[in-house]
């Protein structure tokens, strides 16, 4: 089981990578500029503090599944606290994406319909993952070297 | 700085992070987020709705931390790394403020304007030292 965290943790935190960099298309995909040019510029200004803010803490995520996986298994209360607190973060996420958004909007295109199928798969695989490792760390599968 | 001290800072930080979750909801209400959304596509508003939410859960998570479990922000080398993470985040804050919110705003809401300079400045401080301790 161990080894299978860690494979998780290498795939889930490339994953992550990916999301980040592919992050910087989805303005230019939703059409972000035109769409809120329509604010006022505090609102406007809102909007991107924390669209970056959002994708920041996807970065720190990552940096922690690909620099500190030992941390992350290792059975302590922090890490612990940390994986519930991601395995919260991408549970609402996965829900949003079924039950919140309202994608019918987003053009109908191969390419579209391939990102929403591909960020669905990557927040279940996450969602899996961190479920996975507050289980460790609480100890209901393998042993967690604290 | 000893743990002893720099956990009772923490606890400090806690109660200004709780300060800053409550103030989201007052900001909505002061801003009119609510009206000023009405006029753009649904997804457009619920995409700011979601980053909303979510940093206010950065900050209430932040908060649960520094007010119960202090000593979990100053365990090994993970915890210098988390805090690191936070003095960033708020520092950066304070850039957002300083060069990208309108001027003008800022101006004609100076002291609420310095005041969450302040705020964002010494949990900047706070977290950067405790990357530190």
């Amino acid at each position: 089981m161990k080894q299978l965290l860690e494979i998780g943790l290498l795939v889930g935190g490339w994953s992550l990578v990916a999301l980040c960099v592919g992050s910087f298309w989805i303005p230019k995909v939703l059409k972000w500029r035109e769409k809120l040019a329509g604010l006022t510029p505090l609102m406007r200004e809102l909007w991107w503090t924390y669209s970056i803010y959002v994708l920041s803490s996807h970065v720190f995520f990552a940096v922690l599944a690909l620099g500190f996986g030992d941390w992350l298994m290792s059975g302590s209360r922090a890490a612990l606290a940390m994986c519930t607190f991601m395995l919260l973060w991408w549970s609402v996420r996965l829900w949003l994406q079924f039950f919140g958004f309202d994608f019918d909007e987003i053009e109908d295109t191969t390419a579209n319909r391939l990102a929403k199928g591909l960020l669905t798969m990557l927040f279940l695989g996450l969602v899996s993952l961190y479920a996975g490792l507050v289980c460790w760390n609480v100890g209901r599968i393998g042993v967690a070297e604290v | 700085m000893n743990i002893q001290q720099m956990e009772m800072v923490f606890r400090g930080a806690g109660l200004v992070l709780t300060g800053l979750v409550v103030a989201n909801f007052f900001a909505a209400k002061r801003w009119r987020y609510a009206e000023n959304l009405e006029t753009v596509e649904p997804i457009v508003r619920q995409v700011f709705n979601v980053h909303c939410a979510y940093i206010v859960a950065i900050m209430a998570g932040l908060a649960m931390l520094c007010l119960g479990w202090p000593e979990l922000l100053l365990e090994g080398r993970m915890s210098r790394v988390l805090c690191g993470f936070f003095g960033l985040f708020w520092g950066s804050r304070v850039v957002v403020q300083l060069t990208y919110y309108d001027s003008e705003m800022r101006r004609r809401n100076r002291g609420w304007d310095l005041f969450f300079l302040a705020v964002f400045l010494g949990l900047a401080v706070v977290f950067t030292l405790g990357s530190f301790v």
